[in-house]
């Protein structure tokens, strides 16, 4: 997951990584504005995809008013799909040249790659397409052998770059191995007139496996709920839920994150909007209804949801335990009354079939994931 | 460039074979017919344990002449399981664990290397010769001995089409999860050698997802390969939002990369038939041309 540009910079900073001074600023801010230096600044949505730039996130203002007009104007929009979170205002870098600067895990070769171009700024990516502008090499994960990596690219670069980039590329590399990152992306990364450098934007990829050995990490994931609902949602409960439309019709209660994703896409296919996707993982039920209400209550806040679909593939689970489990929970969300398609196949079919029909819920049970597919898409009606 | 090979005998150890999940899948899997031939024991309970037990893998390799080792160990000692089964001497490695930090997978990967050993995984379902073994999680119901090479990210949806499959009377030759993490120890590509060699192996079957390079990257081994049987796809995520994680780490697109078009586009090119439907895909498979 992406962190906000804030949030990575803060973190940065504390590491010892030379930041452009700046607030956070709420979408909702009322009064006046709290802003560090004397301006000119620059306002940059926060939101954690990237291309903000170019979809009009980013305003540069002389004025505390132009600094507020803009964030009002901005306040409530969406980039790609995703909220603003908040603002991050900035005073103004004066620069004399802008680099690109990365270091990302790459899948593909299973170790770090490093990326780096003398012409930083939003269009590094048209300028990769010329010949010789980004200049890479792949490493393993060790401090001693990327900023050996960094040294093989930096002959390349015009001669005033080369001590400022060295000394970046080993900063961020030690950044970057520290914080257990999959992508730490400096661009543009500024070079003052003195040759000193700022990290003007960053972009900081982290990785939840590891917030387990990362508690800066995870306290700034956790400080904001609504800038990183999933993330939160999983420290939690401990398995992944992602609201995918506030306004779908069919909520899922379902297990494997590949197949809750497959059923995602039919259900579209079909016409018929998903609310959510989740992986509940029945073999760590253990016994307790819990991960099944705290999705069931998810579901309470879907004014559109019409039929709850579960889905439940039993290599080991009993499916008789699993439809106790599912009645508790039903009953501990009173509030939600829609009806119930529940696959359910495996272990103890049986067993879940009579504790289901002595229930007398409007729960219908199917074997058969297409037959139960097409019973929850009639639940909905007519195609939206 | 990992090679694959899968010998139905192979012996194995289970690392962390005392834990709660260790002794359950130890039983199941040695209820399959894999040759379990010991287990190295953690801090959960040793009497009444399923296989000998042992204090390292040295021991047990030294003990039984394993080449094979599962680790059911929790996430965060996936790097030291790994490199522990690598000084013992183990050949093959497969880590279900989910949630192993991406830098441990990097550092596994390259002692990996350094050992010139294989291992799949993490995250990974495991991997299934139907009828003859299992090592991992596989569910008994979605095995069945046939003409099929599965290769797959994810578990769950591996489960359900192979059960399709299997129903429909279409069975597996080897079964191997790759896992939804996006750094793994086998992926997509190095596996084709061996579906491409293995006779009883009559059509390949990949469960993919968006997100990553791995099924672009088949596509380019199938056309260097010019490999010769049938390749039947399922694509999942078509309809996931950018930059969100939908449960598999490895399954998320960013900056426009990853996506299901482009997958498509490169598969096709060399003549792999891709569905984004279950039920298009066995009926493809079923229709197709498999010689069973």
């Amino acid at each position: 997951m992406l962190l906000l540009e804030h949030d990575a910079k803060e973190i940065a900073r504390d590491k010892g990584v030379r930041i452009p001074q700046g607030v956070f600023v709420a979408r909702d801010t009322v009064g006046d504005l709290d802003l560090l230096g004397r301006g000119p600044w620059v306002v940059k949505a926060q939101v954690g995809v990237g291309g903000r730039g170019k979809a009009g996130g980013v305003g540069f203002a002389d004025t505390p008013d132009a600094v507020a007009a803009f964030i009002r104007a901005n306040a409530d929009a969406t980039i790609k799909g995703h909220r603003i979170a908040g603002f991050r205002v900035e005073e103004k870098v004066s620069f004399r040249h802008e680099v690109y600067l990365s270091f990302m895990v790459d899948a593909a070769s299973r170790g770090i790659r490093l990326l780096l171009s003398a012409q930083g700024g939003v269009d590094v990516e048209a300028n990769a397409h010329q010949a010789d502008a980004m200049l890479t090499a792949v490493a393993p994960p060790g401090l001693g052998a990327l900023v050996a990596a960094g040294e093989n690219l930096i002959p390349a670069l015009p001669e005033a770059l080369r001590a400022p980039v060295r000394s970046a590329v080993a900063a961020l590399a030690q950044m970057f191995l520290a914080l257990d990152a999959t992508l730490l992306e400096v661009n543009p990364l500024f070079v003052l007139a003195d040759g000193s450098w700022v990290a003007g934007d960053m972009k900081l990829g982290v990785d939840e496996s590891a917030f387990a050995r990362q508690p800066a990490l995870e306290a700034a994931v956790r400080a904001r709920p609504d800038a990183y609902p999933e993330a939160n949602f999983k420290l939690d409960h401990d398995f992944d839920y992602v609201r995918i439309n506030p306004h779908g019709q069919i909520g899922l209660l379902t297990t494997g994150a590949g197949l809750s994703m497959m059923l995602i896409d039919e259900m579209l296919q079909a016409g018929r909007q998903p609310f959510n996707f989740c992986d509940v993982r029945t073999g760590l039920l253990r016994g307790s209804p819990q991960r099944l209400i705290d999705v069931l209550r998810q579901f309470t806040q879907g004014d559109e949801i019409s039929v709850v679909f579960v889905n439940i593939f039993a290599g080991i689970t009993d499916l008789g335990e699993f439809a106790d489990l599912l009645l508790q929970a039903l009953d501990a969300v009173p509030e939600l009354e829609v009806p119930v398609v529940a696959r359910l196949i495996g272990n103890n079919f049986e067993g879940a079939k009579a504790r289901l029909a002595r229930s007398g819920r409007p729960i219908t049970l199917e074997m058969e994931l297409d037959k139960a597919l097409r019973l929850a898409v009639a639940q909905v009606g007519a195609a939206a | 460039m990992t090679t694959f090979t899968l010998d139905p005998a192979t012996k194995v150890i289970v690392q962390g074979a005392t834990g709660r999940m260790g002794r359950r899948h130890t039983e199941l899997m040695l209820g399959y017919g894999t040759r379990i031939v010991g287990g190295i024991a953690g801090s959960g309970r040793r009497e009444g344990s399923p296989t000998p037990l042992f204090d390292s893998c040295a021991e047990a390799v030294a003990a039984t002449g394993a080449e094979t080792s599962i680790t059911l160990v929790p996430p965060m000692d996936v790097l030291a399981a790994v490199t522990e089964a690598l000084e013992g001497g183990i050949r093959l490695i497969v880590s279900p664990s989910e949630g192993m930090p991406v830098h441990d997978a990097v550092v596994a990967y390259g002692r990996v290397q350094a050992y010139g050993a294989t291992w799949v995984g993490p995250s990974t379902p495991g991997l299934a010769i139907p009828g003859k073994m299992k090592l991992g999680f596989i569910p008994d119901i979605s095995l069945a001995p046939g003409p099929l090479g599965i290769m797959s990210k994810s578990g769950t949806l591996s489960y359900e089409a192979c059960f399709r499959l299997a129903s429909a009377g279409m069975g597996q030759s080897t079964w191997v999860g790759v896992g939804g993490d996006p750094v793994k120890g086998v992926r997509f590509a190095e596996l084709l050698p061996y579906f491409q060699a293995d006779p009883a192996t009559r059509a390949v079957v990949v469960l993919g997802e968006i997100g990553g390079g791995e099924e672009e990257e088949l596509a380019e081994e199938m056309a260097r390969l010019s490999f010769g049987k049938p390749v039947f796809v399922l694509l999942a995520g078509s309809s996931a939002p950018e930059g969100v994680t939908m449960g598999h780490a490895g399954a998320l697109i960013q900056g426009g990369r990853g996506t299901i078009q482009s997958k498509t586009t490169a598969l096709r090119d060399v003549g792999a038939q891709v569905f984004t439907s279950i039920e298009g895909l066995v009926r493809g498979v079923m229709e197709g041309d498999v010689r069973s």
